[in-house]
């Protein structure tokens, strides 16, 4: 109730610092990404010419991808913590409630179903946005690679499939900045100003809301599992030496990806025109 | 004439007559200030006073005739009446005068050009008072850069257009530009003649092919080793390989530039011909690939890049350490079809019913919960 002044937290810092990065490098992405898929366009010729030339927007291109593959490996580690050391409930993965949900939403607006469905700490429509990016991240990510190492990539695959890497990735592209005008902004901008990614917190009315479900197991305090000190200090103990090591990994496989390859030569030397430029005939005419 | 030569000592006699009558002239003339805009006339400024060209040619009609220069090198004087008479100048009636226009009386004045290239260029500097136009964008090209820097071998306008002989230029066929080009640039010439285009045109008089102009441009001809020259090339290309009018004849296909730059090399150089002509690109341009004067057939057995192991070659100019896999990432101007790059072409087709599916699903939910939270609004409702 608005006269509540009860606030629950629904994103911690770390999360919120994530959302920044993830938006920030999707966003370069996209703007330094789109243009090289339509160089025809006046708009992709002028966002080109603002970043200088078409090799400084790849090179923000690589950098912001770069910032999007380590926060992924962030995210990674993070889940790996909660799940593991946590236990934490694994409130994003998909279930048939949520097709349900769905459903039962659609119908609610078209105005064959008396209630709106409840929903938990997520929704279905957060749940289908977050596996779209995991899905579009993982195209994204493996056909950037083979673009970004074709000499690698083609001493394994056949030489098509950069080209049909440079499709997908385009494609992808597309369908991702258009879900994310189309959806998430609806979904958090428009349709109810939700500033619970910028805040931290959803308000009591809030989370009656939009979270009916998350509220009372809150408040019937089964939102956390509770796990005694020295257990955590026994799966912190297992789940450290092993994040660091998958980290170390990961980092390892993220520099290989970003500087193992020198696709090509930096200056095309001046071609062979035929023979050098001025070789007269003789006699040599003369006027 | 105060050089010493024994062909005028010998018929100083014979020439008195043409002496009074140039005579006559100089003191026309120097009574005249001959206005700087006479430069622009169609007409050259000297040419109404100008000695007729028979008074001219009684001398200059003698094969034999001739001096020695400064750097050793021997100026024939001898013009060749009849073919002048049938030259572009000629049919115009223009006088020796006009272009000889230091020639005002005899005897003549002395050269100051040391060496036959001077004497052409020196002779060049007067087409203009005509040739405006063309001189002007002349001033612009590499050749009067190179001269610019010093460069005497750059072609001046006598090089291309011998004065005498010169044909109108309707008569010039793509043959003989090519041939007024190979005067200097033999080397290129040759290997012109054998390509693709320089084959067809020499060997089999196709004037469908491009000749030096058609690439390089007539008066203005810029350095092709620029950058703005390599970023604009596949649109110089494009000038004919999009024509349907005449790639049709041959069956050659006419999407070589779409699918160049729907393809990577082709979008960057397309975005660094619009937005940054003047900077450098190491993606390859048309040349890059076909050669520029020996472009060959694709199909040519030793030199064709539709033949794999040739294309590799090519690939490895600017890809060291692929293998043979790789010539393949480039679709060969191909647009992806089920025989022709079959996976490029499902992922596109995926796409084609991936992203209006997901996007119009998420419209219709996003629309139908829109309206029905205006529903609810209009009639007091909480949204449940």
């Amino acid at each position: 109730m608005s006269q509540n002044p009860r606030t629950y937290e629904r994103f911690p810092l770390l999360r919120r610092i994530e959302h920044v990065v993830m938006l920030t490098s999707f966003s370069t992405l996209g703007l330094t990404g789109l243009p090289q898929k339509y160089p025809n366009s006046g708009i992709s010729q002028a966002i080109v010419s603002f970043f200088g030339s078409v090799d400084n927007l790849r090179q923000i291109h690589h950098i912001a991808a770069t910032i999007l593959m380590l926060g992924t490996i962030y995210h990674l580690m993070m889940f790996g913590y909660k799940f593991y050391v946590e236990r934490a409930r694994l409130t994003m993965l998909p279930s048939l409630q949520d097709a349900k949900d769905a459903l039962q939403a659609f119908l609610y607006n078209l105005g064959l179903a008396k209630t709106r469905p409840q929903i938990g700490r997520f929704g279905f429509e957060e749940k289908a946005e977050y596996w779209a990016f995991v899905w579009g991240t993982l195209v994204m990510a493996i056909t950037g690679y083979m673009m970004w190492n074709p000499i690698a990539t083609t001493s394994l695959l056949p030489g098509e499939f950069i080209p049909a890497a440079k499709a997908a990735h385009g494609a992808e592209a597309v369908l991702a900045v258009l879900a994310i005008l189309l959806w998430h902004f609806y979904g958090v901008h428009l349709k109810t100003f939700n500033k619970s990614m910028w805040t931290g917190h959803l308000t009591e009315e809030e989370m009656l809301h939009e979270h009916p479900l998350e509220l009372a197991d809150i408040k019937a305090g089964a939102d956390k599992p509770i796990v005694d000190a020295k257990t955590l200090a026994k799966r912190q103990r297992i789940y450290w030496p092993i994040a660091i090591v998958l980290s170390a990994a990961m980092l390892y496989g993220v520099y290989n990806f970003v500087t193992s390859e020198n696709t090509a030569i930096t200056t095309v030397p001046i071609q062979d025109v035929g023979g050098p430029v001025y070789s007269p005939q003789t006699p040599t005419p003369q006027p | 004439m105060k050089r010493e030569n024994n062909f005028f000592r010998a018929r100083q006699a014979g020439m008195g007559f043409m002496f009074l009558g140039l005579a006559a002239v100089v003191v026309v003339a120097g009574l005249m200030t001959w206005p700087v805009s006479a430069a622009q006339s169609p007409r050259p400024a000297a040419q109404a006073d100008a000695p007729k060209n028979e008074m001219c040619l009684a001398c200059h009609a003698q094969q034999a005739m001739q001096i020695p220069l400064e750097s050793g090198e021997t100026l024939s004087l001898y013009v060749n009446g009849e073919t002048f008479k049938t030259s572009a100048h000629g049919a115009k009636e223009v006088a020796c005068a006009a272009c000889h226009s230091d020639i005002t009386a005899f005897p003549h004045p002395q050269r100051t050009a040391k060496s036959l290239r001077e004497v052409t260029t020196q002779f060049s500097q007067n087409c203009q008072q005509c040739h405006a136009d063309e001189n002007g964008k002349t001033m612009q090209s590499v050749h009067q850069a190179a001269r610019d820097a010093g460069n005497l071998d750059a072609a001046a306008c006598a090089d291309c257009h011998n004065p005498h002989e010169t044909r109108p230029i309707a008569e010039m066929t793509k043959v003989d530009v090519a041939a007024t080009c190979a005067q200097c640039h033999n080397a290129i010439y040759e290997t012109y003649q054998t390509s693709v285009h320089g084959s067809a045109l020499i060997g089999e008089g196709n004037t469908d092919v491009a000749t030096c102009t058609d690439c390089h441009g007539v008066h203005d001809i810029q350095n092709p080793t620029t950058v703005q020259f390599r970023n604009e090339t596949p649109k110089l290309c494009a000038k004919c390989h999009t024509n349907p009018a005449i790639m049709d004849k041959y069956g050659l296909p006419t999407q070589v530039y779409s699918t160049y730059v729907s393809d990577f090399h082709g979008t960057t150089v397309t975005l660094f011909e619009n937005t940054d002509p003047g900077l450098p690109t190491n993606k390859a341009v048309c040349t890059d690939c076909h050669g520029i004067h020996n472009i060959s057939r694709v199909d040519d057995p030793t030199t064709g890049i539709s033949i794999k192991k040739n294309l590799l070659v090519k690939c490895q100019q600017c890809h060291p350490g692929l293998n043979e896999n790789f010539p393949d990432a480039w679709m060969g101007h191909y647009i992806a079809s089920p025989t022709k790059y079959p996976i490029v072409y499902y992922i596109n087709l995926f796409y084609q019913f991936l992203i209006p599916t997901v996007l119009g699903g998420m419209a219709i939910f996003v629309i139908s919960d829109f309206v029905r939270r205006m529903i609810d609004r209009r009639k007091g409702k909480n949204h449940a």
